[in-house]
């Protein structure tokens, strides 16, 4: 059996102990003395029915629910207090009824609440993780925006500089061709001039007079002094053009170990003793690239290496290595050389920074060699101690 | 399923619809038409404005040949929308239901919702909606903003549940309704129950009993 509102009511839930104690006197005065209270089955709830006692059933719906037993009442007397019982039955079993169907209701109700509650603390919690999520793409995106910016910034600066070079190179350039073409000339002339020595006739003596031995002499020198200046010049030019040329050449599919290897053979070919190179290249995947560019890279980065290890004065070694992982390729370049103290660091890859005596270097190499890697969406940094040595750590990312 | 004992056995059916659709003078007109064995009062719990607050009962009954006591309890839900906790406690256990609808045009979005909520309810108290035993009654046919018989029909036609047509409040339909309602009853509940067989009830008089007249 349920215990539901609609469950079939028994006499004893309807009338409990104290309502007997207060029924069963007023009834028991009303009916003459004698009367019993009986369930539908004959169990004594109030009195003790005796055997000839006249019996009044009570119908709540259908069936009786219980008796009314007397043997004194007369039977029109039992049938009203059967009346009067019934009455007092029903209204206690519509409130039995209306107050349990109330609380099946109301737990019905909270029960709803609750499963609403849940749905809107899983709903809350997802939009808080939502939120959690978007706030941190918000951040990653400024962070990017700020970084690209700081890129184009960089990169905007780099090619002022780059333009600036590219002009003022051609605007050498034109001089130094007349400059370097005079130059050879005049000293075919000075030849030329040299022969009024051996010419016959009276100008030997004053030749001799005027010294013009030594004159045409260091004449001569002075203008291969001269042309040495030139050449630096346009070796200077020459730099100053690949550092502006960065970002026009023709892409290819390289592979940057091949690339690490021409530019070792370039270095070798003029280093000094005392310096050995090793090389632990392991397998990269071809990336698009200006192979240009990236040799020029790799050639200004490895005579770094070189030269700063020809400035500590002691014999060392050039380390490079290659590998791939699934973000991109890495490439480490190691010297054993004079290091770098933190300041350097600082400016190393600025435009014409340099630690070099004037006219060894312009302090191009760094920088036409993050342009390089900029170009190419990389990434280039610097460690170093002084007098331990320097990393270079370059990365080119892979398409995924 | 209903309950049952030796002696007895209790159907439980539903008048389950909108507010004010007339399922409480359902009740009233079927105590005043049916005739059967044994008959109770019907009790209602009506508030001063006429609106069920919790439920009305009419019981009925009758004897089976084998001297099983057939039992109908007829309840009636409150419509109010607020009321949507009583509801599904009157509707819990039910082995069967009439959906009174009001035929007012104006009515429909009502009649809807209310259908809807007791499709959402059967399922929240354990019915099986698609065997439920019903019948769709539209009452108040004979207002003049009723929707056509044919109209409703023409909408209902795709679903299996007997229509009927009522104007409650003169009786029309409303026995009717009763009767497709525990005919449906007795084909769902004749073999698990065993009514035919060891009680020695046919449909028809099984519909007779209830009703208390024969058909």
């Amino acid at each position: 059996m349920t215990r539901g509102f609609d469950r079939e009511w028994q006499l004893d839930e309807l009338l409990d102990a104290a309502s007997q104690e207060k029924i069963g006197p007023a009834l028991s005065a009303l009916l003459g003395g004698d009367f019993a209270l009986t369930d539908q089955a004959g169990k004594a709830l109030w009195g003790q029915p005796s055997p000839e006692a006249r019996r009044e059933a009570l119908i709540l719906e259908l069936e009786p629910v219980g008796y009314l037993l007397s043997s004194s009442a007369t039977p029109a007397a039992l049938s009203a207090a059967r009346q009067l019982m019934q009455n007092l039955l029903r209204a206690q079993v519509r409130f039995k009824m209306a107050s349990t169907l109330h609380l099946e209701s109301v737990a019905e109700d909270f029960e709803s609440l609750k499963r609403e509650h849940a749905r809107l603390s899983e709903s809350e919690a997802r939009y808080k993780a939502l939120s959690g999520e978007l706030e941190a793409r918000v951040k990653k995106q400024v962070g990017e925006l700020e970084e690209r910016q700081q890129m184009l910034y960089e990169a905007e600066k780099l090619a002022s500089v780059g333009q600036l070079a590219a002009g003022m190179a051609h605007e050498i350039n034109n001089p130094l061709g007349f400059v370097r073409s005079n130059l050879t000339t005049f000293e075919k002339y000075l030849g030329k001039f040299g022969e009024l020595k051996t010419h016959p006739g009276p100008l030997a003596e004053g030749w001799q007079a005027l010294d013009l031995d030594f004159i045409l002499e260091d004449g001569i020198d002075l203008l291969h002094d001269s042309a040495k200046g030139m050449e630096r010049i346009a070796r200077i030019v020459a730099d100053l053009k690949a550092f502006s040329n960065v970002d026009r050449a023709s892409q290819e599919y390289a592979d940057l170990n091949n690339c690490l290897r021409e530019a070792v053979s370039m270095v070798e070919a003029r280093i000094p003793p005392g310096i050995q190179f090793r090389l632990d290249l392991l397998p990269l995947p071809g990336i698009v690239c200006l192979p240009g560019h990236i040799n020029q890279l790799f050639f200004n980065v490895i005579r770094n290496a070189v030269l700063a290890i020809a400035d500590s004065g002691r014999p060392g070694e050039v380390k490079i290595s290659s590998e791939a992982d699934e973000t991109g390729i890495h490439i480490r370049i190691h010297d054993t050389g004079v290091g770098m103290t933190a300041e350097q660091i600082g400016h190393a890859f600025e435009p014409f920074y340099t630690t070099r005596p004037v006219g060894s270097g312009v302090g191009l190499g760094l920088a036409t060699a993050r342009n390089v890697v900029q170009a190419h969406s990389g990434r280039i940094s610097l460690d170093s101690q002084p007098d331990a040595g320097t990393t270079v750590s370059l990365f080119f990312p892979t398409p995924p | 399923m209903p309950e049952s004992d030796a002696q007895h056995l209790t159907f439980k059916l539903v008048y389950y619809g909108p507010a004010q659709s007339g399922k409480t003078t359902n009740l009233l007109r079927l105590h005043d038409l049916l005739a059967p064995e044994l008959k109770g009062e019907v009790m209602t719990m009506e508030t001063k404005d006429d609106r069920t607050l919790f439920f009305d009962l009419l019981p009925l009954g009758f004897r089976a040949p084998s001297g099983l006591l057939i039992k109908f309890r007829l309840f009636t839900v409150p419509g109010q929308v607020a009321h949507d906790g009583t509801r599904k406690a009157v509707l819990s256990r039910a082995d069967g239901v009439v959906f009174v609808a009001d035929a007012d045009r104006a009515q429909e979005t009502n009649n809807g919702e209310s259908f809807q909520s007791l499709a959402a309810n059967c399922a929240r108290v354990g019915l099986d909606f698609e065997h439920l035993p019903m019948v769709v009654q539209f009452n108040k046919c004979d207002l003049p903003s009723a929707v056509p018989e044919a109209e409703i029909r023409e909408r209902w036609s795709a679903a299996p549940w007997p229509l009927v047509f009522a104007i409650a409040l003169t009786g029309q339909g409303v026995e009717t309704s009763f009767e497709l309602l525990i005919r449906t009853v007795y084909r769902n509940f004749c073999q698990k129950l065993k009514l035919q067989s060891e009680h020695g009830l046919s449909e028809d008089a099984f519909v007779a009993g209830a009703l208390g007249k024969s058909t």
